[in-house]
């Protein structure tokens, strides 16, 4: 039996669907009165598309650590670390940089995993310590000079245009459907939501954790690398203040999307949601010139509120 | 089986305690350790008096950060608001300064009480983990500071009237440390005089087991991070005056990662239920033995430092990894 | 009945959860000074409800309280419990491993040794101290709770339950009150040897205070009681003095899991047993040892053979069990799969690979709640469900995953609206069902099965038997763990006796049948 008014019970459990879509509705109509220029030419939405596609792809991983249970504190720190290593390298390797740029994010990622799975370090405490060495290492690679490519095949790998948007969108929304597709429909992606959903349970049914641990962490390294050097690409450089500011809208897109903290509960479809509320409330804000402390403040506070409607209590006993 | 049943119960519990206290400690080994490392590979700079009392600074503003959220870890929690409470609590109190003039230093407790209060009932009402909540917190607040820095048109946030609290009435002991005393005597008082430190320990350990044996275990958890708050408020009075009157007006997460790194080297686990701010002072020596002794060597690049801050916490967590054995960890 | 040793009497006492579950019916029993009083019975046969009763967790329906003769109302908390004498020890939650000796003696228990705030340490540890010289707990005050062997463990928390009763009674001024302890199945972490170190401290004890000790372990309750009850379904079976009179271990058993036989209780079924002997041999368990736990097991499992290990709680069946399975490590010995040795330091995962699966009746434990039925099945089933349709990846065919789904509800009446249903609003009947369910389709060659069948009702349970039997039939080889003998006699071809981690002996099913009068 369908009831034709939704019943109380059909709110709560679509709670986390509702409110992104209605913010982002409410967000459009009010970003819009507070500013007829928002979104009113198609140059200004190239220059969302620029602010978004680079987040997307950071936003994917970190949605997927999430997903699993876990946190990556080291995802805009890897993401620097890939853009300086693509930088520095590029005058003398050329593309050949990327590889190399991938490979220490995925040592990263492999690290972050083993901390977690074979050490039993809590991942918020591995993953802030790593990030302090990706930092760091950024620093001592680069010795903390921002180093400017003017190449045009550098520019290009971002830039390009196709069909009116820059190939960096392609690029993001690609990564996009390769993490859905992950998640969705391989055992892989099953894999991450059994042991987000239930640990012991996952491990009963046969789920080698551990592995699934460290692949996760890999695959959010990877694609925070691969945020990186689409970045780097696109403002032509790479410097020491890439991803600075990126943990707390990163981790808001996240849960704004409507994925639990607690793992198990959301997916990365959800993620390209929470991006766009993000990102188009920052462009928003910023338009409306309100300064980038505030702006921090406010996705702060909605990245809490979004973790406490979203937190899935049904299931935690003890909470640490 | 007998053989572990140790006969002669409790004849000297002092001498016992102590000794339980340096075997159960081992970072009194690695202070000893780097003290001698340190003082033979380069002695003059190691141990002139200038860095000596640059050392005593260090520790305390390093152990100020740290001992308060030691009781929230007691409860396998972790609170990171210090930073904060550090930064913000200072920006109030510049603001403040007109109105309420010398008396407004207080403010610092006062803020990081509600702080605490704050984190501690929403942690435990509305369930967040409170990594994540109080890191959220911290985030909030920094950027906070630095837009009242931005607003108000002036560079750092100084209340020079203070002054007077940066000349140390005792030679050789400079003024922060003993700013910190008040806030060390406090938190050991609490750990080993009063029931909390017990409690805290035995929710950390065995939190069903606590609830049975009676105890409120939602207040206590309340009441630890409403410690944890209002002790880092108390001793960031000390990190105020070490900075010459003035809070930090920009986020720095190496900063962050040092009130970490303090707890974690004491050899408190953050699975919880086992040591205390007794550690963590233990804990902020070896930190600030470590980074002092390695600038003074020839060819360290302070331009690293972040480097070997990470390495740092890599190495202490996974060394204090095994305590944490069996649990389920996210 | 001696009045003048009667302590504490519970009459007629009943409860009901939820208006629907009747834990206990009418159930009367009486504790005398300075005894040790065994209640006994199967899970579920309202032991625990009776002591939370006791100790003032639960309210009673209906009954009356009396103590040394004169009628009390029902203590409303524990706190009051304890006024009146009574206090329990729970299972094996109640330890905190990382406090102090002292520490944990007193926990809750400061009140009254804090002076402004601060807590007189030398007076917590001198009271202590002479506690444990008058109970005879030997330990270093100053040791972690973790350092201590599990016995002593449990002798400290018995003190602690005495010495809280102690501190409550001293405030209502009625000192001569002989303490009642409630030991809820005290033995159950415990070695063999430390529970015997336990029992002589109880027994030592015995002169001061009164026990209730909840057991469903039979040969302890046997030799260190002074008293049986014997509850079952919420009702009082039996009452044994056994100062008057001798009771065989076999009747007492009997007397706990009821005389009904299991063609009755499941509608009169006659499963058929598989003609194992000749086949092949899938499993062989040689001398596999874990310290304290079991010890020199070795036994063959043939092709769709099923074998029981049965023997009282703490013999050390579940623990071969988790062992099989990867949960737990093993010390030494050697497992060998169809003709190849295995670790004995295996995880799951990759005992799975090797063909062994698991399936418990903790359906909290094992399933994924807030997943539908059919994602729950296909967990273990990825190899049927999944294509590769360009040799790269490996894509879940969700129209598979379905068809799988539906065919297990159907085989297994599950009753549920459609595969998409999520599990926490199926029945409890119905969740172990999608959890055994799963493994139809995997066809594992050895499937561990622990108390598959606990807490559910009798047609469920029917249900199941009927899958485990056809999976048996169709080759799979079971090893099966449970607390009930009836389970034993419809599943196993052989059942292994064990006792204190150690074999006794192999019966096989007629053998076993004619033993338990089933």
């Amino acid at each position: 039996m369908r009831e034709s008014i939704p019943s109380r019970e059909w709110l709560q459990r679509n709670l986390n669907t509702i409110i992104p879509v209605s913010g982002l509705i409410l967000l459009l109509i009010g970003l819009r009165i507070a500013n007829p220029y928002f979104l009113a030419s198609w140059d200004s939405v190239i220059t969302l598309v620029y602010g978004m596609s680079f987040f997307l792809v950071a936003a994917c991983g970190l949605t997927l650590v999430i997903l699993m249970g876990s946190f990556d504190f080291s995802v805009p720190s890897v993401l620097k670390l890939s853009a300086m290593i693509f930088a520095v390298l590029y005058p003398s390797l050329g593309f050949l940089s990327i590889p190399a740029a991938l490979a220490v994010s995925l040592v990263f990622g492999f690290v972050n995993g083993l901390l977690l799975a074979r050490f039993n370090i809590p991942s918020f405490m591995a993953t802030l310590a790593t990030s302090m060495i990706a930092e760091g290492a950024a620093q001592v690679i680069s010795g903390g000079y921002t180093r400017m490519i003017t190449d045009p095949a550098f520019r290009a790998l971002s830039t390009t245009m196709i069909a009116g948007l820059p190939s960096i969108f392609y690029w993001a929304i690609a990564i996009w459907l390769i993490s859905i597709f992950l998640t969705f429909v391989t055992p892989f992606g099953r894999a991450i939501y059994a042991v987000g959903g239930n640990l012991v349970g996952a491990r009963l049914a046969g789920i080698n954790v551990k592995m699934v641990r460290i692949l996760t962490f890999m695959v959010c390294s990877l694609f925070a690398g691969l945020s990186g050097i689409l970045y780097a690409s696109q403002i032509q450089a790479g410097h020491m203040q890439v991803g600075v500011l990126d943990m707390i809208p990163l981790f808001a897109s996240v849960v704004v999307g409507g994925t639990a903290l607690t793992g198990g509960v959301g997916g990365v479809h959800r993620t390209l949601l929470g991006v766009l509320i993000i990102r188009w409330l920052d462009s928003g804000l910023s338009m409306l010139a309100i300064d980038l402390n505030v702006r921090m403040i406010v996705f702060g506070v909605i990245a809490i509120v979004m973790a406490i409607l979203t937190i899935d209590r049904r299931r935690i006993k003890i909470m640490k | 089986m007998s053989g572990n049943l140790r006969r002669g119960a409790v004849t000297l519990p002092i001498l016992t305690s102590a000794w339980r206290l340096i075997r159960g400690n081992p970072a009194i080994w690695a202070i000893l350790g780097l003290l001698i490392i340190f003082s033979s590979i380069v002695p003059e700079r190691f141990l002139s008096s200038g860095n000596l009392i640059a050392i005593l600074k260090n520790f305390a503003v390093t152990s100020m950060l740290a001992v308060g959220p030691t009781f929230v870890i007691l409860l396998g929690s972790i609170d990171v608001s210090y930073m904060g409470i550090w930064m913000f609590g200072g920006a109030l109190v510049w603001l403040l300064y007109p109105y309420l003039g010398l008396a407004s230093i207080f403010i610092y407790p006062i803020f990081g009480l509600l702080i605490g209060l704050f984190n501690g009932v929403l942690h435990v009402k509305a369930k967040i983990p409170s990594f994540i909540l109080t890191l959220a917190m911290t985030a909030v607040l920094a950027f906070l500071t630095t837009y009242v820095r931005n607003i108000s048109g002036v560079l750092t946030l100084t209340v020079p009237a203070y002054n007077f609290l940066r000349e140390s009435p005792i030679p050789y002991l400079p003024s922060p440390f003993l700013l910190a005393l008040p806030t060390i005597a406090i938190s050991i008082f609490l750990m080993f005089f009063t029931k909390l430190g017990t409690y805290l320990c035995a929710i950390g350990s065995n939190e069903e087991g606590a609830k049975l044996a009676g105890i409120n275990v939602e207040k206590y958890k309340v009441l630890a991070f409403m410690f944890s708050g209002f002790l880092v408020g108390l001793g960031s009075i000390a990190i105020f005056v070490h900075l010459g009157n003035q809070t930090r007006v920009d986020f720095d997460p190496s900063e962050l990662v040092r009130g970490l790194a303090a707890i974690v080297l004491g050899g408190t686990p953050l699975a919880g239920g086992m040591g205390g701010p007794h550690r963590t002072l233990l804990g902020a020596l070896v930190y600030v033995l470590i980074f002092n002794g390695l600038f003074l060597l020839p060819g360290v690049d302070p331009n690293h430092l972040k480097l070997y801050i990470g390495a740092l916490l890599l190495g202490a967590v996974v060394i204090a990894s095994k305590a944490l054995k069996g649990a389920l960890i996210a | 009945m001696d009045i003048q040793k009667q302590l504490l009497e519970a009459k007629n006492i009943s409860k009901t959860f939820d208006n629907v579950v009747r834990a206990l019916d009418a159930v009367t029993i009486e504790v005398r000074k300075n005894e040790i009083l065994s209640v006994v019975g199967e899970n579920g046969a309202g032991k625990s409800t009776l002591m939370k009763i006791l100790v003032g967790v639960y309210p009673p329906d209906s009954g009356e309280l009396y103590h040394i003769g004169q009628r009390i109302p029902f203590p409303r908390n524990p706190i009051e419990a304890l006024r009146r004498g009574i206090s329990i020890v729970y299972q094996e939650r109640g330890v905190i491993p990382h406090l102090k000796v002292y520490q944990f003696l007193f926990l809750g228990l400061e009140e009254k040794f804090t002076r402004l705030g601060r807590l007189q340490l030398e007076k917590i540890i001198g009271i202590a101290k002479s506690v444990f010289d008058e109970l005879g707990v030997r330990c270093d005050l100053g040791s972690y709770m973790y350092e201590l062997p599990l016995s002593t463990q449990k002798m400290v928390e018995i003190a602690k339950a005495i010495l809280s009763i102690r501190l409550a009674i001293g405030d209502s001024g009625a000192p001569d009150i002989t303490p009642i302890i409630i030991l809820d199945e005290p033995t159950a972490p415990l070695s063999i040897e430390e529970r015997d170190e336990l029992f002589q401290y109880l027994l030592n004890l015995k002169k001061n205070n009164s026990f209730i000790f909840v057991s469903h372990i039979i040969p302890e309750v046997m030799k260190f009681s002074d008293r049986i009850y014997v509850l079952r379904d919420g009702k009082l079976v039996a009452h044994h003095d056994l100062s008057v009179e001798k009771v065989s271990e076999e009747q007492l058993f009997r007397e706990i899991v009821g005389r009904v036989s299991y063609y009755e209780l499941y509608g009169g079924h006659e499963y058929g047993r598989a003609e194992a002997e000749g086949r092949p041999i899938i499993l062989s368990v040689r001398n596999l040892t874990k310290k304290g736990y079991y010890q020199d097991i070795t036994f063959d499992l043939r092709e769709g053979e099923c074998i029981g290990l049965f023997g009282p709680a703490g013999c050390g069946k579940s623990e071969i069990a988790k062992t099989l399975y990867g949960e737990l490590l093993a010390d030494s010995g050697k497992l060998i799969v169809d003709n190849k040795e295995i670790s004995i330091k295996g995880e799951p995962h990759s005992r799975l690979r090797r063909g062994i699966g698991y399936f418990s009746g903790e359906t909290g434990k094992e399933l994924f709640l807030y997943w539908p039925i059919k994602k729950n099945v296909s967990i273990v089933n990825f190899e049927k469900i999944v294509r590769s349709p360009l040799k790269i990846v490996s894509v879940i065919s969700f129209k598979a995953e379905k068809i799988l789904a539906e065919k297990i509800v159907k085989k297994l009446r599950i009753k549920a609206p459609s595969v998409d249903t999520e599990c926490y609003s199926l029945s409890g009947g119905s969740k172990q069902k999608v959890s055994v369910g799963k493994w139809l389709e995997r066809s594992p060659k050895i499937l561990i099965l622990e108390d598959p069948t606990i807490g559910i009702d009798v047609g469920a349970r029917e249900d199941i038997y009927e899958v485990l039997l056809e999976m048996k039939k169709n080759g799979i080889s079971m090893i099966l763990v449970s607390d009930d003998p009836k389970e034993y006699a419809i599943l196993c071809d052989k059942i292994v006796l064990m006792r204190d981690g150690k074999i006794q002996k192999m019966y096989t099913n007629e053998e076993f049948k004619k033993v338990m009068e089933l």
